[in-house]
């Protein structure tokens, strides 16, 4: 345990120059968020990292400045990130502490439950996956936004982009169902209809994000009422049927 | 107003390195960007777009690819500025990380089409290098960064550069030095808290 810890502080290096693979770089960014020191360390290599950044300015091309700031000035900004809403947060080395009390949480659940640590951090990594997949579609240069009213009450919002193939679905005061029922979202086209997930049960009235993959130009966005545990393909009429298109 | 706008964003205040107060000035402006100030934009992009770029290009070579990706990166400034903390990192890190990741994104899915021969890759990458230190020469920062760069070992130096400069993997740059793995993780961590204490970063 000692020597995998000192491997892992080694890496502070590695990491600031964005030199570790994805994988490790996940894994590492776990051990950041518990290794204070590390975290200090991180920080002032990438502001060493910054000076060597400085040193290779260039002036860019003089038509980029015109491009970029007629753009910007069209473009919509993102909203800050905020401790209550359930969106992503950016990679954990700005976060630290949020992330932090999140890992506290599941150290603390593991030792309660006895869960082993490789599946604690298997869910971990999963919970960043999914964070980091939100992220993706939030700032994919095509990303696009709709919501619409549900037939039975409530509203569904979808962010979606055609270029990463993803959308990320949230709800605002679905009607509650029964128990042994579920809304199940979809992917839908006239050549079939692809199962796209459960929303989760809400609290206070949303629905948590709900990241989605094989999204085709052309779908739309779907949700039925299904039993728990979800169909291959719709058994009740759709609640919803959002056309997802610029 | 062009004319009186000399737009070099190269150079920091001489002397004082970057400028504690020149960096607190550009947390205050991302905070006027997150607002939707374009006024402010267009300060940061002034004083941000020629080190990002510079990077961006340093990475990537190719410049109409770095354009893109230039582009890409300052937009991002514009859409997540309000994502900014001060508290964890000066303005201009936060913006060379975005602009480094995306570089290296670049590069990186761009290599498994063309399986870069390591060898002339060593080669470019030392080229580059030394294109980077002819285009700045006249940049303060950068006689510093080379004046660091110059006090370390061989191994650091070349391990460090072919990182962030190249954009490769420590697993790559372990391959294009010969070197074991350990090694290299080592190496780059050693060289760049000598370079840290070199430049006198404070934090």
């Amino acid at each position: 345990m000692r020597r995998l810890r000192h491997d892992l502080h080694i890496l502070t290096g590695v990491y600031a120059l964005d030199a570790l693979e994805d994988t490790e770089r996940e894994r590492f960014e776990h051990h950041l968020q518990r290794c204070q020191s590390c975290s200090h360390e991180v920080r002032g290599l990438h502001e060493t990292a910054t000076g060597l950044a400085l040193a290779a300015a260039r002036v860019p091309p003089p038509q980029l400045r015109e491009r970029v700031l007629t753009i910007a000035a069209r473009t919509r900004q993102n909203p800050p990130v905020t401790d209550q809403r359930p969106l992503p947060r950016p990679r954990s080395v700005w976060f630290p502490r949020l992330a932090a009390a999140a890992a506290a949480v599941a150290v603390v659940a593991a030792v309660v439950l006895g869960i082993t640590q490789a599946a604690t951090q298997r869910r971990l990594d999963r919970v960043q996956a999914q964070q980091q997949g939100i992220e993706a579609v939030l700032n994919a240069p095509d990303v696009r936004i709709v919501s619409h009213r549900t037939s039975v009450g409530g509203t569904a919002t979808v962010v979606f982009s055609e270029d990463r193939h993803k959308m990320v679905v949230t709800t605002t005061g679905l009607p509650p169902l029964p128990s042994g029922k579920v809304y199940e979202l979809w992917l839908m086209a006239p050549g079939g209809n692809r199962p796209a997930g459960l929303l989760p049960a809400p609290s206070a009235g949303r629905t948590a994000p709900v990241l989605a993959a094989g999204l085709a130009v052309g779908d739309r966005a779907g949700v039925t009422v299904e039993p728990a545990g979800g169909s291959a393909q719709p058994t009740t009429t759709p609640i919803l049927a959002i056309p997802l298109a610029g | 107003m062009d004319g009186m706008n000399t737009r070099d964003v190269r150079v920091p205040e001489p002397g004082g390195g970057q400028g504690k107060s020149a960096d607190r000035d550009l947390d205050w402006l991302l905070g006027r960007v997150a607002r939707g100030d374009q006024a402010a934009f267009e300060q940061v992009y002034d004083r941000l777009a020629g080190p990002a770029y510079g990077l961006i290009r340093t990475v990537v070579r190719d410049p109409a690819q770095s354009e893109e990706v230039a582009q890409e990166v300052l937009l991002e400034v514009w859409r997540n500025a309000s994502r900014f903390d001060p508290a964890k990192g000066s303005a201009t890190t936060w913006v060379m990380l975005i602009a480094h990741r995306r570089a290296i994104d670049r590069v990186r899915s761009a290599s498994a089409e063309a399986q870069r021969d390591q060898k002339s890759a060593a080669a470019a990458v030392a080229a580059s290098a030394d294109e980077v230190a002819d285009a700045v020469a006249a940049n303060l920062d950068a006689e510093r960064v080379r004046r660091c760069l110059s006090s370390l070992t061989d191994i650091q130096r070349e391990s460090i550069t072919l990182a962030y400069y190249g954009g490769y993997t420590y697993r790559q740059v372990a391959g294009l030095l010969n070197v074991a793995l350990g090694t290299i993780k080592t190496r780059i961590r050693d060289g760049l808290i000598r370079l840290r204490d070199c430049m006198g970063v404070s934090w």
